[in-house]
């Protein structure tokens, strides 16, 4: 990698090793950072212990493969969609998650099968979206588009209707995972493991995504064999979409405003989104565990609160 | 509290106080409404209670001294109030629930995130979760709740006074006249409560008809049509705080209702009625109060 590209990579990395580091050291007990550190090379109490390794750290792991994972199929999302406002979530499914994960709510089912129900939603919806735009015509961006913003809404019916039926007692559970919960993650490394693979397989690809993103007449001009590409943006993009949601619930993690910083080389913004959506995310949800201790809020009001503005900002500076 | 204690209990707490280890035969294993199986090696004198009903039924079992950690709306008994809180029992703040080194946690099976749950026993913490769904569910929780805590005297006699006192209201109320009732557990949206909600056993218990005993859903959402279409001859309702009748004025607007005509519109504080405690008990005796004032009115 040459070394403009390099330089950004590594504050972003730094920050993320602090943002981390914030975080496992943050919480409604205090741990004071000396006792944090010995914790971490095996000594401490054994409450230190659990605060630390058994809550926190997972907890931030999650936090950054989800934040990680949602930022790069964001940017994905963009170069497919031709689109700097796309966002992982644009062609419905969130939707789909949400729907598998309520119904297994609804059911009274918890962990791991919630997990599953919406990791089944959300890769159905992705094979919907796919299928219909697909349709008899041929295959377009902007055709994608609107069948994924249609289908979107259609979920959403389907969610308040879920919403609506259900009892009382589980509403609260069904409306934090809605909003975004990193409570919910238990084992962090399969999310970890995917973001770093998939850092490594789409680095190499993001010269011909660079082409990509300026469209595809010149894109195949250039000898990129653009709809292959194309497919693969989406399956990736949504695999790494679904995954995060099953950790998380429906968190909005906006990687616009890498891209308003850095410019729009994707090589660049791929791990750099990967980096700094997870970075983004553990600090909110930092902020979600102890802005009103002992009650917790759902990581994705702050990440909301944070990111709106900020995306405005930059929005309205640039230009 | 050592007076309170079964002997093997009283024997060991002794025997732990002049510094010995505690004997195996102070273990204790309940049931708890999940089908689980819950072990202690020796009472619980920690005890983490993620419900505010849970919190009531440990002060009913009479371990109320052992509860070191609350959830908001933990309002009764008032030396509950006292108690470190939490989080809510939708989210619970699982750091100051360590901090605060439980050796029991009661939790609430349709009330907690299931998450939480399992990873407090992953943590290693016994986790005893509750569910009342009848009067005697309400008895056999504080009985279980007094064997974890080692406060046998104290839990089984309160758990029969609450037996008892249902049964003297029951047996009273065998006989008495019907009365059609509507029950609003909500107001917006309008929620009443079906036959097999612990609300809709006590207005049987009552002699009363609940309009919707028979909605499949436990809580189910009407609209205020329906309710006037099944013209309840009495109407009770709880509300936000205790002494708040506004939720009954909607039905002021329907004069053709019996409910209105005959003035059976019934305030119940919802503190003394919608948690599954022994306060059940005085609710139910005011429900059927105002059950027998609709009947004196005919």
């Amino acid at each position: 990698m040459s070394r403009p590209l390099a330089m950004p990579l590594c504050i972003l990395a730094l920050a993320s090793v602090a943002a981390m580091v914030v975080s496992v050291g943050t919480g409604s007990v205090s741990v004071p950072p000396g006792d944090v550190i010995a914790v971490i090379l095996g000594d401490g109490s054994s409450l230190q212990q659990t605060l630390v390794l058994e809550l926190r750290l997972p907890r931030t792991l999650s936090a950054f493969a989800t934040g990680g994972l949602l930022a790069v199929a964001g940017a994905l999302m963009q170069v497919l969609l031709r689109n700097p406002l796309a966002d992982p979530y644009v062609l419905g499914l969130s939707g789909g998650a949400a729907v598998g994960a309520l119904l297994a709510m609804l059911a009274g089912l918890g962990g791991l099968i919630v997990s599953g129900s919406a990791f089944a939603g959300a890769l159905l919806a992705t094979l919907m979206v796919f299928g219909l735009a697909h349709g008899t015509g041929s295959w377009t961006p902007s055709r994608l588009l609107l069948t994924g913003v249609v289908v979107a809404s259609g979920w959403g019916a389907v969610i308040t209707l879920m919403l609506a039926i259900s009892p009382v007692q589980r509403l609260p559970g069904m409306l934090y995972w809605l909003m975004g919960d990193v409570s919910y993650a238990r084992s962090p490394s399969p999310g970890l493991a995917l973001l770093f693979l998939v850092c490594i397989l789409v680095v190499p690809l993001g010269r011909s995504l660079n082409v990509l993103a300026r469209g595809p007449m010149q894109a195949a001009a250039l000898g990129v064999s653009v709809r292959p590409l194309e497919w693969t943006i989406y399956v990736l993009a949504s695999l790494l979409t679904a995954t995060a949601v099953t950790m998380a619930g429906s968190i909005l993690v906006v990687p616009h405003m890498l891209r308003l910083v850095l410019g729009n080389d994707q090589r660049l913004i791929l791990p750099a989104c990967a980096l700094g959506g997870g970075a983004l995310l553990v600090l909110a949800d930092t902020l979600a565990r102890i802005v009103i201790a002992p009650e917790q809020l759902p990581v994705g009001v702050i990440t909301a609160l944070l990111g709106v503005p900020t995306f405005l900002y930059l929005l309205y500076r640039s230009r | 509290m050592l007076n309170s204690f079964l002997l093997p209990a009283a024997l060991s707490l002794s025997l732990l106080a002049m510094g010995q280890s505690m004997p195996a035969a102070a273990k204790v294993c309940v049931t708890d409404d999940t089908g689980a199986n819950v072990c202690l090696e020796q009472p619980a004198r920690r005890i983490a209670a993620l419900s505010p009903g849970a919190t009531e039924l440990v002060w009913a079992a009479g371990a109320g001294d052992q509860v070191v950690a609350v959830v908001s709306f933990s309002d009764y008994p008032e030396e509950a109030r006292k108690v470190v809180s939490v989080g809510s029992h939708t989210r619970v703040d699982l750091e100051r629930l360590m901090q605060l080194r439980p050796d029991l946690v009661i939790g609430w099976v349709t009330g907690n995130p299931p998450e939480q749950i399992e990873a407090l026993k992953d943590l290693g913490l016994p986790v005893f979760s509750i569910e009342p769904r009848s009067f005697e569910d309400v008895s056999h929780t504080i009985e279980r709740l007094a064997t974890l805590a080692g406060t046998d005297d104290v839990g089984f006699a309160e758990a029969e006074r609450f037996r008892k006192g249902i049964a003297a209201v029951e047996r009273r109320y065998r006989d008495a006249e019907p009365v059609s009732v509507f029950y609003q557990v909500w107001d917006k949206p309008l929620m009443t409560v079906n036959d097999e909600h612990l609300i809709g056993k006590v207005i049987n218990l009552c002699g009363g008809v609940n309009v919707f005993g028979e909605l499949e859903r436990l809580v189910p959402r009407i609209s205020s049509e329906a309710v006037i279409g099944a013209n309840p001859e009495a109407i009770l309702a709880g509300g936000m705080g205790q002494e708040n009748r506004h939720w009954l004025t909607r039905w002021e607007a329907f004069p053709s209702l019996d409910a209105t005509a005959k003035n059976n519109l019934y305030f119940i504080p919802p503190s003394l009625i919608q948690r599954p405690t022994p306060r059940m008990l005085e609710g139910s005796r005011l429900f059927c109060e105002k059950l027998d004032d609709a009947r004196a009115k005919r």
